[in-house]
Protein backbone atom coordinates (compact mmCIF):
# COMPACT_ATOMS: atom_id res chain seq x y z
CA UNK A 1 0.00 0.00 0.00
CA UNK A 2 2.69 1.96 0.81
CA UNK A 3 4.78 1.53 -1.95
CA UNK A 4 2.15 2.06 -4.21
CA UNK A 5 1.55 5.71 -2.83
CA UNK A 6 4.97 6.33 -3.53
CA UNK A 7 4.71 5.20 -6.90
CA UNK A 8 1.84 7.58 -7.27
CA UNK A 9 3.60 10.64 -5.74
CA UNK A 10 6.44 10.08 -8.46
CA UNK A 11 4.15 9.53 -10.94
CA UNK A 12 2.58 12.84 -10.50
CA UNK A 13 5.68 14.68 -9.60
CA UNK A 14 6.64 13.41 -13.34
CA UNK A 15 3.66 14.65 -14.39
CA UNK A 16 3.91 18.24 -13.13
CA UNK A 17 7.47 18.58 -14.11
CA UNK A 18 6.91 17.68 -17.43
CA UNK A 19 4.12 20.01 -17.85
CA UNK A 20 5.94 22.84 -16.17
CA UNK A 21 8.75 22.49 -18.37
CA UNK A 22 6.50 22.52 -21.17
CA UNK A 23 4.97 26.07 -19.51
CA UNK A 24 8.36 27.24 -19.13
CA UNK A 25 10.00 26.86 -22.32
CA UNK A 26 8.21 29.39 -24.33
CA UNK A 27 9.50 32.22 -21.37
CA UNK A 28 12.84 30.77 -21.61
CA UNK A 29 13.45 30.47 -25.31
CA UNK A 30 12.05 34.15 -24.97
CA UNK A 31 14.91 35.11 -23.08
CA UNK A 32 17.48 33.33 -24.90
CA UNK A 33 16.89 35.14 -28.02
CA UNK A 34 16.31 38.48 -26.74
CA UNK A 35 20.01 38.33 -25.63
CA UNK A 36 21.52 36.66 -28.83
CA UNK A 37 22.70 37.48 -31.91
CA UNK A 38 20.46 37.45 -34.75
CA UNK A 39 23.42 34.95 -36.01
CA UNK A 40 22.53 32.47 -33.41
CA UNK A 41 18.63 32.49 -33.99
CA UNK A 42 18.89 31.94 -37.99
CA UNK A 43 21.87 29.21 -36.62
CA UNK A 44 20.76 25.91 -38.20
CA UNK A 45 22.41 23.92 -35.26
CA UNK A 46 20.05 24.83 -32.52
CA UNK A 47 21.39 25.79 -28.90
CA UNK A 48 19.37 24.96 -25.84
CA UNK A 49 21.62 27.69 -23.94
CA UNK A 50 22.91 30.91 -25.25
CA UNK A 51 27.06 30.79 -26.39
CA UNK A 52 27.06 34.20 -26.43
CA UNK A 53 25.13 37.25 -24.48
CA UNK A 54 24.41 40.18 -26.46
CA UNK A 55 22.56 42.44 -23.40
CA UNK A 56 23.18 45.69 -25.37
CA UNK A 57 20.15 43.89 -27.34
CA UNK A 58 17.91 45.74 -24.52
CA UNK A 59 19.01 49.00 -25.33
CA UNK A 60 18.93 48.80 -29.00
CA UNK A 61 15.39 47.71 -28.51
CA UNK A 62 14.74 50.46 -26.34
CA UNK A 63 15.80 52.94 -28.66
CA UNK A 64 14.29 51.40 -32.06
CA UNK A 65 10.91 52.71 -31.06
CA UNK A 66 10.00 55.07 -28.21
CA UNK A 67 9.52 52.70 -25.66
CA UNK A 68 10.10 55.40 -23.10
CA UNK A 69 6.72 57.03 -24.06
CA UNK A 70 4.45 53.93 -24.69
CA UNK A 71 5.75 52.60 -21.05
CA UNK A 72 4.55 56.00 -20.11
CA UNK A 73 1.18 55.72 -22.22
CA UNK A 74 0.51 52.60 -20.72
CA UNK A 75 1.40 52.66 -17.36
CA UNK A 76 -1.14 56.84 -17.56
CA UNK A 77 -4.16 55.00 -18.90
CA UNK A 78 -4.26 51.80 -17.11
CA UNK A 79 -3.48 53.52 -13.87
CA UNK A 80 -6.47 55.90 -14.66
CA UNK A 81 -8.81 52.98 -15.31
CA UNK A 82 -7.59 51.45 -12.49
CA UNK A 83 -8.26 54.81 -9.92
CA UNK A 84 -11.78 56.04 -11.16
CA UNK A 85 -12.96 52.14 -11.72
CA UNK A 86 -12.00 52.02 -8.16
CA UNK A 87 -13.76 55.46 -7.27
CA UNK A 88 -17.00 54.06 -8.75
CA UNK A 89 -17.50 50.46 -8.20
CA UNK A 90 -16.75 51.53 -4.43
CA UNK A 91 -19.69 53.71 -4.64
CA UNK A 92 -22.02 51.47 -5.93
CA UNK A 93 -21.16 48.43 -3.86
CA UNK A 94 -21.87 50.51 -0.90
CA UNK A 95 -24.79 51.84 -1.85
CA UNK A 96 -26.15 48.03 -2.74
CA UNK A 97 -24.79 46.49 0.32
CA UNK A 98 -25.31 49.15 3.33
CA UNK A 99 -27.83 51.36 2.13
CA UNK A 100 -31.53 49.94 1.59
CA UNK A 101 -32.63 52.63 -0.96
CA UNK A 102 -35.84 51.80 -3.47
CA UNK A 103 -35.10 50.14 -6.69
CA UNK A 104 -32.59 48.63 -5.64
CA UNK A 105 -33.25 45.05 -6.44
CA UNK A 106 -34.13 46.38 -10.43
CA UNK A 107 -31.07 48.71 -10.22
CA UNK A 108 -28.86 45.65 -9.15
CA UNK A 109 -30.59 43.71 -11.68
CA UNK A 110 -29.39 46.73 -14.71
CA UNK A 111 -26.04 45.82 -13.47
CA UNK A 112 -26.04 42.22 -13.83
CA UNK A 113 -27.33 43.09 -17.25
CA UNK A 114 -24.45 45.41 -17.93
CA UNK A 115 -21.80 42.07 -17.21
CA UNK A 116 -23.81 39.81 -20.32
CA UNK A 117 -22.45 42.35 -22.99
CA UNK A 118 -18.98 41.83 -24.22
CA UNK A 119 -16.93 45.06 -24.78
CA UNK A 120 -16.22 43.37 -28.24
CA UNK A 121 -19.62 43.86 -29.34
CA UNK A 122 -19.71 46.93 -28.69
CA UNK A 123 -16.74 48.63 -29.91
CA UNK A 124 -17.95 49.94 -33.26
CA UNK A 125 -20.65 52.40 -31.66
CA UNK A 126 -18.26 53.31 -28.99
CA UNK A 127 -15.77 53.88 -31.44
CA UNK A 128 -18.71 55.96 -33.96
CA UNK A 129 -19.47 58.09 -30.25
CA UNK A 130 -16.40 58.86 -29.30
CA UNK A 131 -14.77 60.09 -32.39
CA UNK A 132 -18.18 62.25 -32.37
CA UNK A 133 -16.53 64.28 -29.46
CA UNK A 134 -12.50 63.85 -30.45
CA UNK A 135 -11.72 61.20 -28.16
CA UNK A 136 -10.45 58.64 -30.78
CA UNK A 137 -6.64 59.17 -30.57
CA UNK A 138 -6.12 60.59 -26.69
CA UNK A 139 -5.87 59.57 -23.77
CA UNK A 140 -9.35 60.23 -22.88
CA UNK A 141 -10.56 57.75 -25.74
CA UNK A 142 -8.30 55.08 -23.76
CA UNK A 143 -9.56 55.05 -20.77
CA UNK A 144 -13.30 56.55 -20.51
CA UNK A 145 -14.86 53.26 -21.79
CA UNK A 146 -13.92 51.44 -19.20
CA UNK A 147 -14.33 53.87 -16.17
CA UNK A 148 -17.56 51.56 -14.67
CA UNK A 149 -17.52 48.23 -14.97
CA UNK A 150 -20.41 45.79 -13.58
CA UNK A 151 -17.81 43.32 -12.46
CA UNK A 152 -15.81 45.85 -10.31
CA UNK A 153 -19.13 46.12 -8.50
CA UNK A 154 -20.45 42.62 -8.33
CA UNK A 155 -16.74 42.11 -6.91
CA UNK A 156 -16.48 44.35 -4.30
CA UNK A 157 -20.11 44.17 -3.27
CA UNK A 158 -19.14 40.72 -2.12
CA UNK A 159 -15.81 41.78 -0.34
CA UNK A 160 -18.03 44.76 1.71
CA UNK A 161 -20.47 41.99 2.55
CA UNK A 162 -18.04 40.24 4.95
CA UNK A 163 -18.39 43.37 6.81
CA UNK A 164 -20.78 43.13 9.96
CA UNK A 165 -23.99 45.38 9.51
CA UNK A 166 -23.59 46.48 12.95
CA UNK A 167 -20.54 48.30 12.80
CA UNK A 168 -22.04 50.28 10.10
CA UNK A 169 -25.30 50.84 12.11
CA UNK A 170 -23.03 51.85 15.38
CA UNK A 171 -21.58 54.50 13.40
CA UNK A 172 -25.02 55.67 11.69
CA UNK A 173 -26.14 56.33 15.10
CA UNK A 174 -23.04 58.55 16.47
CA UNK A 175 -24.18 60.30 13.15
CA UNK A 176 -21.32 59.33 10.47
CA UNK A 177 -21.94 60.67 7.07
CA UNK A 178 -22.24 57.66 4.51
CA UNK A 179 -18.95 59.21 3.18
CA UNK A 180 -17.12 59.18 6.24
CA UNK A 181 -18.36 55.45 6.86
CA UNK A 182 -17.11 54.55 3.68
CA UNK A 183 -13.78 55.76 3.63
CA UNK A 184 -12.68 55.03 7.59
CA UNK A 185 -14.59 51.53 8.16
CA UNK A 186 -15.60 50.14 5.07
CA UNK A 187 -12.20 50.80 2.62
CA UNK A 188 -9.61 49.60 5.50
CA UNK A 189 -11.71 46.37 6.13
CA UNK A 190 -11.96 45.60 2.20
CA UNK A 191 -8.94 46.18 1.62
CA UNK A 192 -7.84 42.59 0.06
CA UNK A 193 -10.93 42.99 -2.02
CA UNK A 194 -9.93 46.84 -3.41
CA UNK A 195 -6.09 45.25 -4.19
CA UNK A 196 -7.85 42.13 -5.85
CA UNK A 197 -9.97 44.70 -8.50
CA UNK A 198 -7.22 46.93 -8.98
CA UNK A 199 -4.52 44.36 -9.84
CA UNK A 200 -7.01 42.02 -11.97
CA UNK A 201 -7.87 45.29 -14.31
CA UNK A 202 -4.54 46.40 -14.22
CA UNK A 203 -3.64 43.56 -15.74
CA UNK A 204 -6.33 43.14 -18.62
CA UNK A 205 -6.37 46.42 -19.39
CA UNK A 206 -2.65 46.52 -19.48
CA UNK A 207 -2.42 43.61 -21.91
CA UNK A 208 -5.40 44.14 -23.95
CA UNK A 209 -4.64 45.07 -27.67
CA UNK A 210 -8.40 45.21 -29.17
CA UNK A 211 -9.42 48.67 -28.00
CA UNK A 212 -5.96 50.74 -28.19
CA UNK A 213 -5.29 49.22 -31.21
CA UNK A 214 -8.97 50.67 -33.14
CA UNK A 215 -9.03 53.93 -30.46
CA UNK A 216 -5.67 55.05 -31.64
CA UNK A 217 -3.06 55.34 -34.46
CA UNK A 218 -0.73 58.15 -33.59
CA UNK A 219 2.60 57.30 -31.97
CA UNK A 220 2.06 59.91 -28.90
CA UNK A 221 -1.13 57.99 -27.60
CA UNK A 222 -0.03 54.12 -28.78
CA UNK A 223 0.27 51.77 -25.80
CA UNK A 224 2.58 48.81 -25.16
CA UNK A 225 0.49 45.95 -27.19
CA UNK A 226 -0.13 48.37 -29.82
CA UNK A 227 4.18 48.90 -30.85
CA UNK A 228 4.58 45.44 -29.64
CA UNK A 229 2.03 44.68 -32.59
CA UNK A 230 3.70 46.43 -34.83
CA UNK A 231 6.99 44.98 -34.19
CA UNK A 232 5.70 42.48 -36.78
CA UNK A 233 3.59 43.64 -39.20
CA UNK A 234 5.91 46.64 -39.89
CA UNK A 235 9.33 45.17 -40.12
CA UNK A 236 7.54 42.70 -42.26
CA UNK A 237 10.18 39.77 -44.32
CA UNK A 238 13.23 38.29 -43.40
CA UNK A 239 14.54 41.59 -41.71
CA UNK A 240 12.74 40.53 -38.81
CA UNK A 241 15.06 41.56 -35.85
CA UNK A 242 14.10 38.97 -33.19
CA UNK A 243 16.26 39.36 -31.00
CA UNK A 244 15.53 42.80 -30.32
CA UNK A 245 11.60 41.94 -30.59
CA UNK A 246 11.85 39.09 -27.40
CA UNK A 247 13.91 42.34 -25.54
CA UNK A 248 10.96 44.44 -26.02
CA UNK A 249 8.47 41.45 -25.55
CA UNK A 250 10.91 41.26 -21.76
CA UNK A 251 10.62 44.53 -20.99
CA UNK A 252 6.61 44.48 -21.78
CA UNK A 253 6.01 41.83 -19.36
CA UNK A 254 7.82 43.19 -16.24
CA UNK A 255 4.91 45.42 -14.97
CA UNK A 256 2.69 42.02 -15.10
CA UNK A 257 5.24 40.03 -13.81
CA UNK A 258 6.10 42.08 -10.70
CA UNK A 259 2.34 42.25 -10.02
CA UNK A 260 2.26 38.40 -10.28
CA UNK A 261 4.99 37.93 -8.21
CA UNK A 262 4.02 39.95 -5.22
CA UNK A 263 0.38 40.04 -5.80
CA UNK A 264 -0.25 36.53 -7.11
CA UNK A 265 -2.61 35.64 -3.70
CA UNK A 266 -4.64 38.62 -4.37
CA UNK A 267 -4.99 37.48 -8.14
CA UNK A 268 -5.98 33.85 -7.47
CA UNK A 269 -8.32 34.87 -4.75
CA UNK A 270 -10.01 36.91 -7.37
CA UNK A 271 -10.26 33.74 -10.15
CA UNK A 272 -11.68 31.58 -7.31
CA UNK A 273 -14.14 34.10 -6.38
CA UNK A 274 -15.75 34.86 -10.26
CA UNK A 275 -15.60 31.11 -10.40
CA UNK A 276 -17.76 30.84 -7.22
CA UNK A 277 -19.87 34.00 -8.18
CA UNK A 278 -22.33 32.45 -9.60
CA UNK B 1 -42.93 59.79 11.48
CA UNK B 2 -41.31 62.94 10.01
CA UNK B 3 -38.24 61.21 11.29
CA UNK B 4 -39.17 57.94 9.12
CA UNK B 5 -39.66 59.85 6.35
CA UNK B 6 -36.30 61.28 6.46
CA UNK B 7 -34.76 58.20 7.01
CA UNK B 8 -36.59 56.89 3.65
CA UNK B 9 -35.61 59.92 1.85
CA UNK B 10 -32.00 59.95 2.96
CA UNK B 11 -31.37 56.39 1.85
CA UNK B 12 -33.08 57.01 -1.54
CA UNK B 13 -30.86 60.38 -2.08
CA UNK B 14 -27.74 58.41 -1.07
CA UNK B 15 -28.47 54.96 -2.48
CA UNK B 16 -29.10 56.82 -5.90
CA UNK B 17 -26.27 59.17 -5.71
CA UNK B 18 -23.67 56.65 -5.02
CA UNK B 19 -24.62 53.68 -8.06
CA UNK B 20 -24.97 57.04 -10.33
CA UNK B 21 -20.92 57.67 -11.66
CA UNK B 22 -20.93 53.51 -11.85
CA UNK B 23 -24.65 53.42 -13.90
CA UNK B 24 -24.16 56.18 -15.99
CA UNK B 25 -20.25 55.08 -17.02
CA UNK B 26 -22.59 51.38 -17.53
CA UNK B 27 -25.22 53.11 -19.49
CA UNK B 28 -23.03 55.11 -21.37
CA UNK B 29 -20.46 52.94 -22.48
CA UNK B 30 -22.49 49.22 -22.24
CA UNK B 31 -26.05 50.03 -22.78
CA UNK B 32 -26.55 52.68 -25.46
CA UNK B 33 -23.97 51.23 -27.81
CA UNK B 34 -25.73 47.92 -27.43
CA UNK B 35 -28.75 49.77 -28.35
CA UNK B 36 -27.05 51.61 -31.33
CA UNK B 37 -25.00 48.31 -32.42
CA UNK B 38 -28.88 47.05 -33.05
CA UNK B 39 -29.32 50.03 -34.79
CA UNK B 40 -25.83 49.87 -37.11
CA UNK B 41 -27.07 46.63 -37.84
CA UNK B 42 -29.74 47.22 -40.07
CA UNK B 43 -27.82 50.02 -42.18
CA UNK B 44 -25.53 49.31 -44.96
CA UNK B 45 -22.86 51.73 -44.37
CA UNK B 46 -19.79 52.47 -45.55
CA UNK B 47 -17.25 55.42 -43.52
CA UNK B 48 -15.57 55.68 -46.71
CA UNK B 49 -19.16 56.83 -48.15
CA UNK B 50 -21.14 59.16 -45.95
CA UNK B 51 -24.34 57.64 -46.64
CA UNK B 52 -26.21 55.11 -44.81
CA UNK B 53 -28.79 53.07 -46.05
CA UNK B 54 -31.61 51.13 -44.43
CA UNK B 55 -31.51 47.89 -45.23
CA UNK B 56 -33.71 46.12 -42.52
CA UNK B 57 -32.23 42.13 -42.00
CA UNK B 58 -30.33 42.64 -44.65
CA UNK B 59 -27.26 42.53 -43.42
CA UNK B 60 -27.91 39.63 -41.34
CA UNK B 61 -29.39 37.25 -44.23
CA UNK B 62 -25.45 38.28 -45.80
CA UNK B 63 -24.06 37.53 -42.99
CA UNK B 64 -25.26 33.70 -42.78
CA UNK B 65 -24.82 33.36 -46.51
CA UNK B 66 -21.14 34.76 -46.68
CA UNK B 67 -18.32 32.23 -47.11
CA UNK B 68 -16.03 34.41 -44.82
CA UNK B 69 -18.19 34.40 -42.23
CA UNK B 70 -19.48 31.05 -42.08
CA UNK B 71 -15.72 30.00 -41.92
CA UNK B 72 -15.00 32.26 -39.02
CA UNK B 73 -18.09 31.43 -37.02
CA UNK B 74 -16.80 27.49 -37.40
CA UNK B 75 -13.45 28.83 -36.59
CA UNK B 76 -14.14 30.27 -33.54
CA UNK B 77 -16.24 26.85 -32.50
CA UNK B 78 -13.43 24.22 -33.39
CA UNK B 79 -11.25 26.94 -31.12
CA UNK B 80 -13.77 26.65 -28.45
CA UNK B 81 -14.15 22.66 -28.73
CA UNK B 82 -10.36 22.81 -29.01
CA UNK B 83 -9.86 24.28 -25.75
CA UNK B 84 -12.76 22.40 -23.54
CA UNK B 85 -11.65 19.06 -25.02
CA UNK B 86 -7.89 19.71 -23.88
CA UNK B 87 -7.91 22.62 -21.18
CA UNK B 88 -11.15 21.03 -18.90
CA UNK B 89 -9.15 17.82 -18.67
CA UNK B 90 -5.57 18.75 -17.99
CA UNK B 91 -6.75 21.52 -15.89
CA UNK B 92 -8.70 19.22 -14.05
CA UNK B 93 -5.83 16.42 -13.76
CA UNK B 94 -3.36 19.11 -12.89
CA UNK B 95 -5.71 20.59 -10.00
CA UNK B 96 -5.87 16.75 -8.63
CA UNK B 97 -2.09 16.39 -8.36
CA UNK B 98 -1.76 20.16 -6.66
CA UNK B 99 -4.37 18.50 -4.27
CA UNK B 100 -2.21 15.80 -3.46
CA UNK B 101 -0.25 17.97 -0.91
CA UNK B 102 2.93 17.22 -2.65
CA UNK B 103 6.69 19.11 -1.83
CA UNK B 104 7.01 21.49 -4.24
CA UNK B 105 2.85 22.46 -5.18
CA UNK B 106 3.50 26.04 -4.94
CA UNK B 107 5.96 26.73 -7.29
CA UNK B 108 4.02 23.99 -9.47
CA UNK B 109 0.97 26.30 -9.48
CA UNK B 110 3.13 29.32 -10.14
CA UNK B 111 5.01 28.19 -12.70
CA UNK B 112 1.73 26.74 -14.53
CA UNK B 113 -0.47 30.08 -13.54
CA UNK B 114 2.08 32.45 -14.80
CA UNK B 115 1.42 32.62 -18.96
CA UNK B 116 -2.21 33.89 -17.72
CA UNK B 117 -0.93 37.24 -16.21
CA UNK B 118 1.41 37.14 -19.76
CA UNK B 119 -0.33 39.88 -22.30
CA UNK B 120 -1.66 37.55 -24.96
CA UNK B 121 0.48 40.10 -27.41
CA UNK B 122 3.76 39.23 -26.19
CA UNK B 123 3.09 35.41 -26.01
CA UNK B 124 1.92 35.79 -29.84
CA UNK B 125 5.19 37.21 -30.72
CA UNK B 126 7.56 34.54 -29.26
CA UNK B 127 4.97 31.63 -30.32
CA UNK B 128 5.63 33.19 -33.91
CA UNK B 129 9.10 32.81 -33.38
CA UNK B 130 8.84 29.29 -31.64
CA UNK B 131 6.45 28.18 -34.43
CA UNK B 132 8.71 29.46 -37.62
CA UNK B 133 9.48 26.53 -40.28
CA UNK B 134 13.33 27.53 -40.92
CA UNK B 135 15.06 28.19 -37.19
CA UNK B 136 11.84 27.92 -34.69
CA UNK B 137 12.50 25.65 -32.02
CA UNK B 138 9.71 23.60 -31.96
CA UNK B 139 10.29 22.35 -35.69
CA UNK B 140 14.24 22.44 -34.72
CA UNK B 141 13.27 19.56 -31.79
CA UNK B 142 10.80 17.56 -34.27
CA UNK B 143 14.24 17.89 -36.45
CA UNK B 144 15.56 15.72 -33.93
CA UNK B 145 12.96 12.78 -34.43
CA UNK B 146 13.43 13.18 -38.14
CA UNK B 147 10.25 14.53 -38.38
CA UNK B 148 10.02 17.59 -40.48
CA UNK B 149 7.35 20.18 -38.74
CA UNK B 150 4.80 21.83 -40.97
CA UNK B 151 4.80 25.89 -41.75
CA UNK B 152 2.88 26.20 -38.22
CA UNK B 153 1.26 29.42 -39.03
CA UNK B 154 1.65 29.73 -42.95
CA UNK B 155 -0.37 26.53 -43.72
CA UNK B 156 -4.34 26.78 -43.49
CA UNK B 157 -4.29 23.12 -42.53
CA UNK B 158 -2.06 23.62 -39.32
CA UNK B 159 -2.83 27.46 -38.37
CA UNK B 160 -5.80 27.15 -36.62
CA UNK B 161 -4.33 24.04 -34.35
CA UNK B 162 -1.32 26.32 -33.86
CA UNK B 163 -3.43 29.12 -32.53
CA UNK B 164 -5.66 26.09 -30.72
CA UNK B 165 -2.02 25.20 -28.90
CA UNK B 166 -0.69 28.53 -27.91
CA UNK B 167 -4.09 29.37 -25.89
CA UNK B 168 -3.85 26.39 -23.95
CA UNK B 169 -0.30 27.29 -23.06
CA UNK B 170 -2.11 30.93 -22.23
CA UNK B 171 -4.74 29.45 -20.18
CA UNK B 172 -3.88 26.42 -18.84
CA UNK B 173 -3.27 27.56 -15.07
CA UNK B 174 -6.43 29.45 -15.32
CA UNK B 175 -8.70 26.21 -15.73
CA UNK B 176 -6.13 24.66 -13.27
CA UNK B 177 -7.32 27.31 -10.50
CA UNK B 178 -10.23 27.08 -10.71
CA UNK B 179 -10.51 23.08 -9.86
CA UNK B 180 -8.00 23.56 -7.34
CA UNK B 181 -10.31 26.06 -5.55
CA UNK B 182 -13.46 23.55 -6.54
CA UNK B 183 -11.69 20.58 -4.57
CA UNK B 184 -10.64 22.32 -1.93
CA UNK B 185 -14.16 23.05 -1.49
CA UNK B 186 -15.30 19.24 -1.42
CA UNK B 187 -15.42 18.64 1.77
CA UNK B 188 -12.92 16.40 3.69
CA UNK B 189 -15.46 14.60 5.37
CA UNK B 190 -17.38 13.50 2.53
CA UNK B 191 -14.25 11.90 1.22
CA UNK B 192 -13.81 10.58 4.41
CA UNK B 193 -16.93 8.85 4.76
CA UNK B 194 -16.51 7.38 1.50
CA UNK B 195 -12.92 6.09 2.67
CA UNK B 196 -15.24 4.75 5.43
CA UNK B 197 -17.46 3.03 3.41
CA UNK B 198 -14.69 1.11 1.41
CA UNK B 199 -14.55 2.84 -1.78
CA UNK B 200 -10.98 3.25 -3.18
CA UNK B 201 -9.41 6.71 -4.58
CA UNK B 202 -10.56 5.92 -7.83
CA UNK B 203 -14.20 5.02 -6.73
CA UNK B 204 -13.99 7.88 -4.08
CA UNK B 205 -13.00 10.20 -7.24
CA UNK B 206 -15.19 9.38 -9.88
CA UNK B 207 -18.55 8.82 -6.79
CA UNK B 208 -17.72 11.82 -4.60
CA UNK B 209 -15.34 14.19 -5.72
CA UNK B 210 -16.46 14.94 -9.41
CA UNK B 211 -20.36 15.44 -8.47
CA UNK B 212 -18.86 18.06 -5.85
CA UNK B 213 -16.97 19.92 -8.70
CA UNK B 214 -19.96 20.05 -10.73
CA UNK B 215 -20.16 23.43 -10.09
CA UNK B 216 -16.94 24.11 -11.11
CA UNK B 217 -16.59 22.31 -14.56
CA UNK B 218 -19.62 24.04 -15.25
CA UNK B 219 -18.34 27.40 -14.83
CA UNK B 220 -15.02 26.14 -16.48
CA UNK B 221 -17.22 25.03 -19.61
CA UNK B 222 -18.87 28.18 -20.18
CA UNK B 223 -15.91 30.84 -19.54
CA UNK B 224 -13.92 28.54 -21.49
CA UNK B 225 -17.03 28.86 -24.79
CA UNK B 226 -16.61 32.48 -24.03
CA UNK B 227 -13.10 33.07 -23.88
CA UNK B 228 -12.95 31.24 -27.52
CA UNK B 229 -15.47 33.63 -28.69
CA UNK B 230 -13.22 36.80 -27.58
CA UNK B 231 -10.15 35.56 -28.93
CA UNK B 232 -8.04 37.86 -31.38
CA UNK B 233 -4.89 39.06 -29.72
CA UNK B 234 -3.50 36.18 -30.54
CA UNK B 235 -4.17 36.31 -34.10
CA UNK B 236 -4.45 39.26 -34.86
CA UNK B 237 -0.53 38.76 -33.71
CA UNK B 238 0.13 35.27 -35.20
CA UNK B 239 -1.58 34.92 -38.55
CA UNK B 240 -3.60 37.93 -39.30
CA UNK B 241 -6.71 35.66 -39.69
CA UNK B 242 -4.64 33.78 -42.21
CA UNK B 243 -3.84 32.29 -44.44
CA UNK B 244 -6.79 33.03 -46.33
CA UNK B 245 -9.15 32.92 -43.30
CA UNK B 246 -8.15 29.78 -41.57
CA UNK B 247 -7.68 31.52 -38.63
CA UNK B 248 -10.15 33.85 -38.84
CA UNK B 249 -12.00 34.16 -35.65
CA UNK B 250 -15.55 36.17 -34.74
CA UNK B 251 -14.17 38.87 -33.29
CA UNK B 252 -11.27 38.90 -35.81
CA UNK B 253 -14.39 38.88 -38.67
CA UNK B 254 -15.89 41.74 -36.83
CA UNK B 255 -12.48 43.72 -36.50
CA UNK B 256 -11.37 43.02 -40.39
CA UNK B 257 -15.42 44.33 -41.47
CA UNK B 258 -15.31 47.07 -39.34
CA UNK B 259 -11.72 48.32 -38.76
CA UNK B 260 -10.45 47.41 -42.13
CA UNK B 261 -12.83 47.58 -44.34
CA UNK B 262 -15.42 50.12 -42.74
CA UNK B 263 -18.70 48.09 -43.30
CA UNK B 264 -20.17 49.51 -40.37
CA UNK B 265 -23.39 47.47 -41.45
CA UNK B 266 -21.95 44.01 -41.98
CA UNK B 267 -19.31 44.47 -38.68
CA UNK B 268 -22.17 45.25 -36.78
CA UNK B 269 -24.66 42.62 -37.43
CA UNK B 270 -21.37 40.20 -36.66
CA UNK B 271 -21.64 42.00 -33.13
CA UNK B 272 -25.01 41.53 -32.59
CA UNK B 273 -24.00 37.67 -33.32
CA UNK B 274 -21.35 37.52 -30.72
CA UNK B 275 -23.63 39.54 -28.11
CA UNK B 276 -26.14 37.38 -28.36
CA UNK B 277 -24.31 34.20 -27.77
CA UNK B 278 -22.18 35.52 -25.53
CA UNK B 279 -25.26 37.02 -23.36
CA UNK B 280 -27.19 33.82 -23.77
CA UNK B 281 -24.00 31.58 -22.05
CA UNK B 282 -23.45 34.24 -19.50
CA UNK B 283 -27.32 34.28 -18.55
CA UNK B 284 -26.85 30.56 -18.29
CA UNK B 285 -23.84 30.04 -16.19
CA UNK B 286 -25.63 32.69 -13.82
CA UNK B 287 -28.71 30.41 -13.63
CA UNK B 288 -28.06 27.27 -13.51
CA UNK B 289 -24.20 28.08 -11.59
CA UNK B 290 -26.62 29.58 -8.86
CA UNK B 291 -28.84 26.39 -8.98
CA UNK B 292 -26.19 24.15 -8.23
CA UNK B 293 -24.09 26.13 -5.87
CA UNK B 294 -27.10 25.65 -3.72
CA UNK B 295 -27.84 22.46 -4.17
CA UNK B 296 -24.34 21.83 -2.95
Amino acid sequence: MAAKRRLARIAAHAILIVVSLGVLTPVYWMAVSAISPMSAIFSSTLHLFPTVFHWDNFVRAWRSQPFGLYFFNSLFTNLAIVFIQLITSCLAAYAFVFIPFPGRHAFFFIILMAMMVPMQATFIPIYLMLSQVHFINTYQGLIVPFVGSAFGIFLLRQGFMSIPKEVIAAARIDGASEFHILRSIVLPNAKPALITLALLNFVWHYNSLFWPLIATNSTNVRVLPVALSYFLSQEGGNNLQWNLMMAADLFTIIPVVLIFIFGQRFIVRGIASSAVKG
Amino acid sequence: MIIKNRLLLHNALAGWLFILPGLAALTLFVFIPAGYVVFLSLLRWNLIDVNAQFVGLGNYSHLFASQSFQQALSNTLILGVGQIVILLPLGLLLAVLLDMGLRGTRIYRTVMFGPYVLPLVASGLVWTLLYNPGFGLINQVLGWAHISGPDWLGSSGFALLAVLIMTVWQYLGYYMLIFLGGLQNVSAVLKEAAAIDGANDRQTFWHVTLPALSPSLFFALIICTIQAFQTFDQVYVMTGGGPDGATTTLVYYIFDEGFQMYNIGTASAASMVLLVLLALLTWLQVRLGRRWVVEE
